[in-house]
């Protein structure tokens, strides 16, 4: 459940930090409809190291280090499940199997990237803001708001009940993959029904502070998307049409 | 039973959470562990049961080295039940909840039965039996949060806030509980904020401040010292403080010996 903290935005002063998020968001977007669209190993990694340029300059590498470790054990879930589905339902040759179930890992691995170098350098705050300003209504900006707010306090209590269940003798690291998938059950549950519990907790602290109150809602501080931003997001550009190149150019799967 | 020797622990680097503890608990004690917000209560009990290992210094229970063990084979012979319910609470029917560390351990089946059915009756639970322990009150979840624990028997109990939020009529039935697996032989540890609690029911207590213990030793003579008690941001019990109002020396916390040494200094003055 650490991997949550490679998600998790601390205060910087990078010039990454302080880029827009609607800057950031583009570079999100337009890296993830790559990831998506291509297959290839080779691009797919290209993409994946698009964002160590970022990592780097942000210097948030050893909490982008535990998102990434973090999620291998999801990898190699996902390539263990494409390769035997692929190869023994589908019927494909075993190269074809193993090619392709590589560049979902790999795929799966660069959008855990991109994310997570969105989230560790971008403020909840300033995304809602930029949100808003994006004519997203304000209650949907705000539910993305706390969801992200609640980010660290689950991973909290999801550390607090591993406590709880291995006091009574559960044993997390025990069994073959299906077991160990199983052993998740009595953690996943009390944080799904506490998540419940205070969710309802806070809709009633909030309503009983007279929460949408007053329908026209102003900021006391307005995003600027400025020479930075409009550079940042011109590089993401380049790249993009770069990388689709060699699809249009190449016709690279 | 239990030993500390030196123990020392850090979350973060350079703030110790405790800091070099030496304590030891005899089998079958009843003991209670009290100080203020982030004293390192929690932590300590954490490393009874080999949640926590010590960065420095070893914890022996039932002499066994927590560093040289699992959590699971610890835990067998120590049951930690903490503060909140819901952070463990997860099956679909009571029984269930209650079988679940019994299966963990790999006990057999009839004897995980057999104990089942008797922690069901043995905290009034049968009413709610097949049923969903989510659908119970808080105080009720409490209650089958420790029977889950108590049901597999464990050697040494520890308890973290078992008070909070429970009537007077649960306190009771709590206190009488302790002293009954006290009777029956068990360690008993209880973390707790309620200071009436310790001072009406336990008869050892062990002050943490900062990560260190300030003081250890029979509650009627820890619980009236002032020092300590501000030290660890603790509320004195009532009747320490009467008896320090009314200059009582020694001061104590037993009502039968204030309400007499009051009967006797009114006698006095009437005479
Ligand atoms: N998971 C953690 N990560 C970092 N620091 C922690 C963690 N848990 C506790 N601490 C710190 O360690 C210290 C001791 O905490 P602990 O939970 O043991 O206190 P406590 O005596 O149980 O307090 P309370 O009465 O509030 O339950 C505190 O300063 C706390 O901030
Ligand atoms: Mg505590």
């Amino acid at each position: 459940m650490k991997v949550f903290k490679g998600f998790e935005y601390r205060r910087g002063t990078t010039p990454i930090h302080a880029l827009d998020p609607r800057a950031k968001l583009v570079y999100l977007m337009l890296f993830m409809a790559l990831a998506i669209l291509y297959s290839n190993p080779l691009v797919l990694i290209m993409i994946f190291a698009s964002s160590l340029p970022m990592v780097a300059i942000a210097r948030v590498f050893s909490k982008w280090a535990i998102s990434i470790r973090g999620s291998f054990i999801f990898v190699a879930f996902i390539f263990l499940f494409n390769l035997l589905a692929l190869y023994f339902w589908g019927g494909n040759t075993l190269e074809v199997a193993v090619l392709s179930s590589l560049s979902m890992a790999i795929r799966f691995i660069s959008l855990i990237s991109i994310f997570s170098t969105f989230f560790l350098t971008t403020s909840p705050e300033d995304m809602t803001q930029s949100m808003v300003q994006m004519k997203i209504p304000y209650d949907y900006a705000l539910t993305f708001n706390m969801a992200m707010r609640f980010v660290p306090t689950l991973s909290k209590e999801a550390q607090y009940i591993m406590d709880a269940q291995k006091s009574r003798g559960l044993e997390m690291e025990k069994g073959n993959l299906v077991a160990r998938v199983k052993n998740y059950i009595p953690v996943l549950i009390p944080l799904i029904i506490s998540s419940f519990r205070r969710a309802e907790l806070v809709a009633d602290a909030m309503e009983s502070r007279a929460f949408g109150a007053s329908k026209k809602r102003t900021s006391i501080y307005v995003l600027r998307f400025g020479g930075k931003d409009a550079l940042f997001v011109s590089i993401a550009l380049a790249s993009f049409f770069a990388l689709l190149s060699l699809r249009l150019l190449l016709s690279v799967p | 039973m239990i030993s500390l020797e030196g123990v020392t622990y850090s979350y973060m680097p350079g703030i110790n959470a405790l800091d070099h503890i030496d304590l030891n608990i005899g089998a079958g004690e009843l003991v209670a562990i009290v100080g203020e917000n982030g004293a390192g209560k929690t932590t300590l009990v954490k490393h009874i049961n080999g949640l926590l290992k010590p960065s420095e210094g070893r914890v022996t229970v039932c002499g066994l080295d927590s560093k040289a063990v699992t959590v699971a084979s610890l835990a067998r012979k120590v049951g930690l039940v903490f503060q909140n319910p819901d952070h463990q609470l997860f099956a679909e029917t009571i029984e269930k909840e209650l079988s679940f560390a019994l299966v963990n351990f790999g006990l057999p089946p009839d004897e995980i039965k057999r104990r089942t059915e008797w922690a069901i009756s043995e905290f009034e639970l049968s009413q709610y039996a097949g049923r969903s322990p989510f659908m119970l009150s808080g105080g009720e979840r409490k209650r089958l949060a420790l029977a889950s624990v108590l049901c597999y028997g464990p050697e040494v109990l520890i308890l973290d806030e078992p008070t909070t939020g429970q009537d007077n009529r649960q306190k009771v039935r709590m206190a009488s509980l302790l002293h009954k697996l006290n009777q029956q032989g068990k360690t008993v540890l209880v973390v707790t904020h309620d200071m009436e609690f310790v001072s009406d029911y336990i008869p050892r207590v062990v002050v943490m401040s900062h990560g260190r213990v300030i003081a250890d030793g029979q509650s009627g003579d820890v619980l009236v010292r002032r020092d300590i008690l501000e030290r660890a941001s603790l509320v004195p019990p009532q009747l320490a403080e009467i008896s320090w109002e009314l200059g009582l020396d020694p001061p104590s916390i037993r009502l039968d010996d204030v309400v007499a040494r009051l009967a006797k200094l009114i006698g006095g003055a009437k005479a």
